[in-house]
């Protein structure tokens, strides 16, 4: 689980060491993957929106 | 290390270059608001951080490729990944978009605020001239180029003393120190609001209204020019911002407004031909010049000719309330909200005895002032 959103959060930043991908892709299931990324998504999205409005305060 | 320094050199000569160049008026002006200079301070910041990337990367990779050229005897080194790096080289683009972010942020912030303003103006685009209307003041007024047609059609040489196609007949008058709310729209395609001294560059929209608002802090003469191109014209439509003192706008103001309502009372009375004729003529000139032209020949097809026109000279209704209403679906604009009962009797009876037509017929405000209440 944990290393599931730790794979999603390094692929949102962009840069994932090859030795994790490598595991992911031998050893994972994707569904976890798509389902974590999807939600991790929604939350960036609150995330900015929080910002936004804290900003326009 | 010699190779290092004389990248070093040549990035500030480059930087030097372009301070120089940004100090002759190749740069966006400061401008005479409070955030104009606002919006200079952050192009000028975010302009010097792209200088210092563009220095650094460009020094880093052209001093990669000469010093470890492969006649040198450079090897390749072929490691594959190095994470630590990749997140330096990623982690810092991040930190500088969010640090160029925030300033220009609370910037946009105070551009979009333009509540307790001391004034509206409505600015309406029009092919092609601007119309302004200071709204619950009584005065509205139309600002059309100053330049003749004469002169722009090479007929007449250039008056080199007269700011040669940035001249308007009405500047928009504005007081120092007061905010000023200004609210956009169009009546007939999208034209663009733009005077750089003001930072403001807001586009007209048919139908819809757009804000934006100015405190002009100094008093002066402020050009620009409307930035969306709009029609053959699109070039004629100069704007003239004339920024005074307040007591001289209040002044101004009222003597606009006596005005109007003395025009308004002059409708009810019966006018000279003579009088409909000048002032029609002066109506012409600035209105219905761009497509009929000077001598009323028009450009047919498109712009039919108003001298010697055979349904004109036979037919003061239709005349009438075809400058009234337009021709829908034609490029004849309605004038029934740009000019007042009293332009439009005088620029009718003017092209019904102007150049030839000489029907010898008026038509007075009084009648039109009928037809526009109907
Ligand atoms: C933007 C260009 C434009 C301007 C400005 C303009 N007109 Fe027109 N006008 C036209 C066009 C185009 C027509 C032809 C419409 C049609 O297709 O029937 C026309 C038609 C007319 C007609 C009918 C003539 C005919 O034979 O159909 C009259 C009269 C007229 N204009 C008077 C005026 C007057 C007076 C003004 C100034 C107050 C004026 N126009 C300003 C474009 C213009
Ligand atoms: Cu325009």
């Amino acid at each position: 689980m944990w290393g599931v959103i730790k794979s999603v959060l390094a692929a949102f930043f962009g840069v994932q060491k090859e030795g994790q991908r490598r595991q992911d892709f031998e050893q994972g299931r994707p569904v976890p993957f798509l389902v974590a990324g999807v939600l991790m998504a929604l939350v960036l999205v609150g995330l900015v929106a929080l910002v936004a409005v804290l900003a326009s305060r | 290390m010699r190779t290092l320094l004389v990248l070093l050199a040549g990035g500030g000569l480059l930087a030097g270059s372009l301070q120089t160049a940004l100090a002759n008026g190749w740069n966006m002006p400061v401008g005479v608001t409070e955030l104009s200079g606002e919006i200079y301070s952050l192009h000028m910041i975010i302009f010097w951080i792209c200088v210092a990337i563009g220095v650094v990367v460009f020094g880093v990779m052209f001093y990669s490729l000469f010093r470890f050229r492969r006649s040198k005897g450079a090897k390749a080194a072929n490691f594959h990944e190095n994470t630590l790096v990749e997140v330096i080289w990623t982690a810092i683009p991040l930190l500088i978009l969010v640090g160029m972010a925030v300033p220009a942020t609370a910037t946009l912030k105070k551009m979009y605020d333009a509540s307790d303003a001391d004034l509206d103006v409505m600015i309406i685009g029009q092919q092609w001239r601007w119309r302004y209307d200071y709204l619950g003041e009584g005065v509205a007024m139309t600002s059309n180029l100053a330049t003749p047609r004469t002169q722009i059609r090479g007929d007449e040489p250039i008056d080199a003393s007269a700011n040669y196609l940035l001249e308007v007949d009405e500047p928009l008058v504005l007081p120092v120190g007061q905010k000023v709310r200004f609210l956009f729209t169009s009546d007939d395609v999208i034209h663009s609001w733009w005077v750089p001294e003001l930072a403001i560059k807001q586009d007209t929209v048919p139908g819809f209204i757009n804000e934006n608002w100015v405190r002009i802090d100094e008093p002066g003469i402020y050009r620009g020019q409307c930035a969306e191109l709009c029609g053959v014209d699109h070039a004629f439509m100069p704007i003239v911002v004339r920024a005074v003192e307040e007591e001289e706008f209040e002044a101004w103001l009222a003597s606009r407004r006596e005005a109007a309502e003395e025009e308004a009372m002059g409708i009810d009375r019966e006018w000279q031909m003579s009088e409909l004729m000048e002032r029609g003529e002066q109506v012409y000139g600035s209105v219905c010049v761009s497509c009929h032209q000077q001598e009323g020949t028009g450009n047919p097809p498109a712009f039919p000719a108003l001298a010697g026109n055979e349904q004109l000279l036979s037919d003061a209704d239709w005349h009438t309330s075809t400058v009234i209403n337009g021709v829908s679906g034609a490029a004849m604009p309605a004038f029934r909200n740009t000019l007042n009962p009293v332009e439009i009797a005088a620029v009718v009876t003017y092209t019904r005895n102007a150049w030839g037509n000489d029907t010898g017929d008026s038509v007075q405000p009084s009648e039109v002032a009928e037809r526009l209440s109907d």
